[in-house]
């Protein structure tokens, strides 16, 4: 799928985010359901904890692939934007159709030092991001893709 | 209302250009800013045509209860009447507050009383101009303006109701032409000629009535309506009359609407070429008139339901950027807009050639293991492009043909899902700014897709320069 192009990564804390999204997600799901499913007995109570920590634990095995799926590439015309391990998708966005461009930080990625960037066209399906850049990375990306986006943009 | 606007009218600035000299146009001494022969008021009997919705629903639903009942029940009367008030007197006070301009290429409308609203829409980025007429409005010679804009949320943005029709059709010659002036004076503005520009107007096409109402009733709704209709006849006789009427009335009137809502919309359906684009009419009791500038169709579709094939029916939809603004439901407004409802293959063939200026046929099929990842679809699954339109077509039972114009392409994406991966099949998929229509290229081969996804944004770059 690779061919000619360079591709660029995330920021390698991306993985570490997405463990400590899902920690943070398992734990306290673990805790409820243990102790609610506690009330009928003990046992169905560990059970039911222990499923929800497996899910968990099995989740986070999937995270390095799908980290790893992640990546983009500033081309001459157009951005790529590659993601996904199951279904796998790559697309190609043009500089000039790029009608704005949003950088969001969650409160796991703002701790990391990290940043989203969303690029919005006119159209609703082609929805476009890449998590885990590096903050300044990515606001310089924003100002970059902005700047070229100005200069080819095309009308409807 | 989208936000809290504090007390802001700014100035208007510079003179006002060569005021569009609008008849029964009341200047409103004092209410401007500066510009005070520059701003207009809305008809008086508008909030009568606004509140006339809920008029005439009160009055059914009145009527409803009290042949149901056979008792008055005096105060719900009169709650119903305090309804009414109020709503007329909310609708007089929004009409004082309403105001709308047009000078140096915009068209302003102020409205609110206590939060005053201000909007602006550059006449350059208007997609389409409707006119629409209730059925109230009908009676009264009144009609709605609606402009469409591109992107954004669906706000109500852009809608002047109500003004006279002579007004209402005079304001919106007006506005087309100054949008025409105003984005050639940018040249970065749409440019485009999918429609050729025509002086004078042709009729392309007129749906037959007759056909439209068989057409329909063999439609899915028309089967849906006919299979409840159907059903509860049944359960009315299983398990007496009377009781069951009662119960199942509401639903029985629901299919009815959604057929004569279809048949309404799509009465009378005729579509003219004009200087502005296509002019398209529609509507029995409510009735419709829009313009679709010429290079604002993101897509063309061509629908081909089962049972109309063996008629040689088809029906043809456009796509055009911007959110319709309508109060109906969800699926009513992601509807695309139908040039022809149901006409011959001739007649799609003839307007096809108007909308696009050339017409590819889908004629490349996929390798013969795409069978296994999509066994109906494969049916009519092909695909064809040339430097100017891609054209892809799928289906079984109904089979949809959809030409994407290259200049029109916002994103290029390619998938492949875990089955397509084993069959060694991949997707592409062209991104339009329309509601949901997408030019999808479905199961080719893993190389054929990669080709693909190389050579078509260079071939949408030189479409798009070409057409600048």
């Amino acid at each position: 799928m690779d061919g000619d192009i360079s591709w660029q990564r995330p920021s390698a804390l991306l993985l570490r985010a997405r463990r400590i999204q899902v920690g943070l997600a398992t734990a306290p799901a673990a805790l409820v359901g243990g102790v609610s499913g506690a009330t009928a007995s003990a046992v169905t109570g560990i059970v039911i904890a222990a499923a929800i920590l497996v899910a968990g634990l099995a989740a986070e095995r999937f995270l390095a692939r799908r980290v790893a799926a992640w990546g983009f590439a500033e081309r001459h015309e157009d951005l790529m934007v590659r993601r996904g391990v199951l279904v796998r998708h790559l697309s190609v966005i043009p500089y000039g159709r790029m009608q704005f461009i949003d950088v969001t930080a969650g409160p796991v990625e703002r701790s990391l030092g990290l940043a989203t960037l969303r690029m919005h066209t006119a159209a609703a399906a082609s929805d476009a991001r890449i998590p885990g850049l590096d903050k300044a990375v990515a606001a310089k990306l924003r100002d970059q893709l902005a700047a070229i986006g100005e200069a080819q943009a095309a009308g409807l | 209302m989208t936000g809290p606007l504090p007390e802001a009218v700014p100035p208007v600035p510079g003179a006002v250009p060569p005021a569009p000299q609008l008849p029964r146009a009341r200047p409103q001494p004092g209410a401007a800013t500066s510009a005070p022969e520059g701003w207009h008021r809305l008809h008086p009997l508008s909030p009568l045509v606004r509140a006339g919705r809920q008029f005439v629903g009160l009055v059914v639903l009145l009527a409803g209860l009290s042949v149901a009942n056979h008792r008055q029940a005096g105060s719900e009367i009169v709650t119903d009447v305090a309804v009414i008030g109020v709503a007329l007197v909310g609708g007089l006070i929004s009409w004082l507050v309403t105001r709308w301009q047009v000078a140096d290429g915009v068209l302003r409308v102020d409205t609110g009383l206590i939060r005053r609203e201000s909007r602006r829409f550059p006449l350059s980025q208007i997609q389409a101009i409707d006119v629409e007429q209730t059925g109230l409005a009908r009676v009264l010679g009144l009609a709605e303006l609606h402009l469409r804009v591109a992107g954004g949320d669906a706000s109500r943005g852009g809608r002047l109701a109500c003004l006279r029709v002579a007004d209402a059709e005079q304001l919106r010659r007006l506005l087309l032409a100054q949008a025409r002036s105003a984005s050639q004076a940018m040249e970065a503005g749409p440019g485009g000629s999918a429609v050729p520009v025509r002086s004078g107007e042709v009729a392309l096409f007129r749906v037959r009535s007759g056909r439209l109402a068989v057409a329909i009733t063999l439609s899915r709704t028309g089967a849906i309506a006919v299979g409840v209709i159907a059903g509860l006849t049944a359960i009315a006789v299983a398990i007496g009359v009377n009781k069951a009427t009662a119960y199942f009335l509401p639903a029985a009137l629901g299919v009815v609407l959604a057929v004569w809502r279809q048949f309404n919309g799509e009465y009378g359906t005729t579509v003219v070429t004009g200087p502005d684009g296509l002019r398209l009419h529609t509507g029995l009791v409510q009735t419709t008139a829009e313009t679709i500038r010429p290079g604002r169709v993101q897509a063309v579709r061509l629908v081909e339901p089962l049972i109309w094939r063996a008629f040689g029916w088809c029906r043809l939809e456009v796509d055009v950027a911007g959110p319709r603004m309508r109060r109906e439901n969800q699926s009513e407004a992601r509807r695309l807009r139908a040039l022809i409802p149901v006409g011959s293959r001739a007649e799609a063939e003839r307007m096809l050639a108007e909308l696009l200026s050339s017409q590819p046929q889908p004629d490349s099929r996929p390798p013969r293991s795409a069978r296994l990842k999509a066994p109906l679809l494969y049916h009519f699954l092909a695909w064809a492009g040339d430097d100017r339109y891609v054209v892809t077509s799928h289906g079984r039972v109904c089979r949809k043909t959809t030409w994407v114009p290259l200049e029109k392409v916002q994103s290029i994406r390619w998938v492949q899902g875990p089955l397509q991966r084993r069959l060694g099949l991949a997707s592409v998929r062209l991104d339009v700014a329309g509601k949901r229509v997408t030019g999808a290229i479905e199961d080719r081969s893993a190389a054929e897709a990669q080709g693909l996804l190389m050579r078509l944004p260079d071939l949408a770059r030189d479409a798009r320069a070409r057409e600048r």
